[in-house]
């Protein structure tokens, strides 16, 4: 037991689930260990064990080889381990520093009450100087860093602690690219340092450059543990769905016809600018660039979630004139959002009051819900889709692969010609992918026009026909499916911010 | 701690309400505890007070309870609209006392048809300028309502110059002691507008955005779905409720009184609440706010009959409530922890 922090045969029971199923885990000293598995696969529940969240039923805990017990995230900090959850505890209106140190506050001397501002500064500046965070000033307030710099706050914050484990719960699943790799870069610091890192994470390739070993679990066990360079990223897959996985990718539709949607000039100030492309029947248009490059936003305006200052967008050649969501839907048009939880459905309502919640109307005559109808309906769609789990109960009690095909319900529901994916994947297991891009090429193949967005690049790749690439609010590429390469997209992604020689990608 | 402790985790598996015969069923077998844990108080309630008082038990006195719980209870179905889009309405109370007010002055002048007229444009003046201050100038629900709590309260005090209207003809006053079939006229009133409010949550279209405005606004209005019109709708109904409770309660006191309906604020959300709505949305029924009511007035019936004084019985109100808050927080709390075992 030479490990940092180990654990010995965990098992913990929700009633009617067995999370975590007689788990062992050994973290060394100074190693990055992945943890991977589909959702429901008991990361979380483990990494809420190990943060002293939540309590095992049986199994031991050791840190250096002496048997814990850690019964609270105040004890877990004692040890050592911090723990820097996806939703990132960042106080907004508290300024760098005080988040930095938050609860671990220098005071003056002699005085526990009252709080060194100097010492504080100089503590949360030596922390980000060390993560090479020099572009945060501490006295700026939280609310105005970006995602990555929020990050970058909270590990600084545990560096202060001077934490021998830090564990990292899908800590780029937002991040964008150029963030990612500096937390990459980070990570590897941290690591030659001696810190270990606990790092969970659904991107395999991430997983293959920066992990040493990497735990797989699948429906509560640990499958296996092995260093990272002796497994691949199939490998890796299929010990996290139990089967044998051939293709990542469906075939593509093949059946490109006219355009249906056409758009141009699109302008809002300060967000994005003069922004054109089309889109045909039974095209599936792919949409890359940085976050923050605007995608989201020239989408959301699209569909008249938010305003325009200019440009036109027309439907089969006629103008068309949206001015919020409801005008998109009667028109045709559906849009899906990157944040299913946020923006996607009602998290308590069932799957079937989600499915049929854009197009009410039709199933309301006179104001009055027809039960039958809209039960025939959702039972059809969810069948068509395969969607598992009862559609009677709240759709938050789904698996975010199941929750993705209730939001394509409402699309298909609406019987949208043409549909906008944003980030259709984030969040759905690796199994489940596949079956969501198998319905969007169907989609495609019936003849719907489909915009793709997306920031992972393989999905791009190998999903669409076309792509268009944006980057600082303007579209600066554009490809066709046999011309795509990560360079070139990257390059064209950073255009923006690249000399305006190498921007010139057309 | 994580950062959201809420809305956005996943939430307890409501069994939500679906259309259908086969419906009933399901909902049994998913029957959760906060649905029959009131009800259970009630009953231990109702026993306890048979035991300790003769009258208690009585027909009187349950016909006594339903007429005081018939106001209370309309009002309490307006507020739970109200709620369910995670919005709150604290005016309820004053709208009651400008109803009365408005209400009586047209009756002792013009007659009962008119007077009835005139209170029904006044609450809903009520609702109006509430769901414009709420929707269009965006001041938070809270704020607004308290605000038009100490406005309607003058303007109903200034009106009245302070002093009770009388005079009212009593083919109105009478109708408050009207019986059909033993059953008083406004507890009927009350059930009427029980199963009209339940029919209009379960089985429209306005319902269905209620829900989904108050459970997720953002997703609601990316749905399509005219999230402010469906807000206004929600104040008005509870202004209209209202109105019907300041109806009701000057019939009882056959007079203009521009301090009725003091406690109907507290008393209201104290109902809903209890009845299991959501303060933040998206979650009740309007059958969970008819057990809160029946809980809140059978209390200070018994209590009463008890002798225990009124003012201590706004202590128990207020613990009675948080109690049934904290449990229902502890319920969801292990709800949560069962519904997110990844």
């Amino acid at each position: 037991m030479s490990g940092v922090l180990a654990a010995h045969n965990i098992t913990k029971a929700f009633p009617g689930v067995v999370a975590l199923d007689d788990v062992s885990l050994e973290l060394e000293a100074g190693e990055v260990h992945a943890l991977i598995g589909e959702n429901g696969a008991g990361k979380s529940t483990l990494i809420s064990i190990l943060s002293g969240a939540t309590r095992p039923d049986a199994g031991q805990l050791f840190v250096r080889g002496q048997p814990v017990t850690i019964d609270s995230p105040a004890t877990a900090k004692r040890y050592g381990i911090t723990t820097i959850f996806q939703e990132l505890s960042i106080q907004p209106w508290l300024d760098v520093t005080a988040n930095v140190v938050l609860g671990n506050e220098p005071h003056l001397p002699g005085a526990r009450q009252l709080l060194s501002a100097s010492n504080a500064e100089a503590v949360a500046r030596a922390a980000l100087d060390r993560l090479g965070a020099h572009e945060i000033s501490t006295g700026t307030p939280a609310s105005r860093l970006s995602t990555g710099q929020k990050q970058l706050v909270e590990i600084a914050r545990a560096l202060t602690l001077g934490a021998p484990v830090i564990i990292m719960d899908e800590p780029t699943s937002s991040l964008p690219m150029r963030d990612t790799d500096r937390l990459l870069e980070i990570v590897a610091q941290l690591r030659d340092e001696g810190t270990t890192i606990v790092y969970i994470s659904h991107r395999l390739d991430e997983v293959k450059k920066i992990a040493d070993r990497v735990t797989v679990l699948r429906g509560g066990r640990n499958v296996a543990t092995r260093p990272v360079g002796s497994t691949t990223t199939g490998q890796m897959i299929e010990q996290m769905t139990g089967r044998q996985v051939d293709n990542l990718y469906p075939p593509r539709s093949e059946s490109v016809g006219e355009v249906v949607l056409r758009v141009e000039g699109l302008t809002r100030r300060n967000v994005f600018e003069d922004v054109s492309f089309e889109v045909r029947a039974g095209e599936i248009l792919g949409v890359a660039g940085l976050i923050g490059a605007g995608r989201t936003e020239v989408m959301r305006a699209i569909y008249g979630a938010d305003p325009l200052d200019a440009g036109r967008v027309e439907l089969d050649g006629k103008p068309l004139s949206i001015r919020s969501p409801r005008d998109a839907i009667s028109a045709g048009i559906a849009y899906l959002p990157e944040d299913r939880k946020d923006q996607g459905l009602v998290l308590l309502l069932s799957s079937r009051e989600n499915m049929v919640m854009s197009t009410l109307d039709r199933f309301s005559p006179g104001g009055l819900l027809r039960g039958r109808r809209i039960r025939s309906v959702t039972t059809e769609v969810g069948r068509t889709l395969g969607v598992r789990g009862s559609l009677d109960r709240a759709v938050a009690n789904l698996s975010g692969g199941n929750q993705q095909k209730v939001v394509i319900a409402k699309g298909l529901i609406s019987n949208a010609r043409v549909l906008i994916f944003d980030e259709p994947t984030r969040g759905v297991d690796v199994g489940a992918k596949y079956e969501v891009y198998t319905l969007i090429q169907e989609l495609a193949a019936g003849g719907a026009a489909i915009i793709l967005v997306s920031s992972e690049l393989p999905e791009i790749m190998n999903v669409a026909h076309r792509v268009v690439v944006m980057s600082a609010g303007r579209i600066h590429a554009e490809y066709d499916h046999p011309d795509f390469s990560e360079s070139r997209i990257l390059s064209a992604a950073f255009a923006a911010f690249a000399s305006t020689e190498s921007a010139g990608v057309t | 701690m994580r950062a959201t402790q809420t809305r956005t985790s996943s939430g307890p598996p409501v069994n939500t309400t679906t259309t259908s015969v086969g419906g009933i069923a399901r909902q049994l077998k998913n029957l959760d505890l906060r649905q029959v844990g009131l009800p259970l108080v009630v009953v231990a309630m109702i026993v306890g007070f048979a035991f300790r008082s003769d009258v208690f038990m009585t027909t009187t006195n349950f016909q006594n309870v339903g007429l005081q719980a018939a106001a209370l209870a309309c009002v309490a179905f307006g507020q739970t609209f109200v709620l369910l889009t995670a919005g709150i309405d604290l005016s309820v109370g004053s709208t009651v006392a400008l109803v009365s007010v408005v209400s009586a002055m047209g009756m002792r002048d013009h007659g009962v048809l008119v007077g009835l007229l005139f209170g029904l444009v006044a609450g809903l003046a009520v609702g109006v300028v509430n769901s414009l201050v709420i929707t269009r100038l965006r001041v938070a629900p809270f704020i607004a309502t308290l605000a038009m709590l100490s406005i309607a309260a003058g303007l109903a005090l200034n009106m009245s110059g302070g002093t009770p209207v009388v005079g009212l003809p009593s083919e109105f006053t009478s109708l408050a002691y009207r019986r059909i079939l033993g059953v008083p006229l406004p507890v009927i009133i009350a059930l009427l507008v029980l199963v009209t409010a339940y029919g209009v949550l379960r089985v429209t279209r306005l319902g269905r955005y209620i829900y989904a405005t108050g459970g997720n606004a953002e997703a609601a209005r990316l749905s399509g779905i005219n999230v402010r019109a469906t807000t206004v709708s929600a104040y008005m109904v509870c202004s209209l409720l209202a109105t019907f409770g300041g109806f009701i309660l000057t019939a009882r006191v056959a007079s203009g009184q521009p301090t009725l309906g003091g406690d109907l604020a507290l008393q209201s959300v104290a109902a809903v609440v209890l009845g299991g709505v959501s303060l933040f949305g998206g979650r009740g029924t309007v059958l969970g706010v008819a057990v809160g009511v029946i809980f809140v007035s059978i209390l200070t019936n018994g209590l009463n009959l008890l002798n225990v004084s009124s003012y201590t019985q706004l202590m128990v109100i207020g613990a009675a409530m948080i109690l049934a808050i904290a449990w229902d927080q502890y319920l969801s709390r292990k709800w949560r922890t069962r519904g997110d075992p990844g």
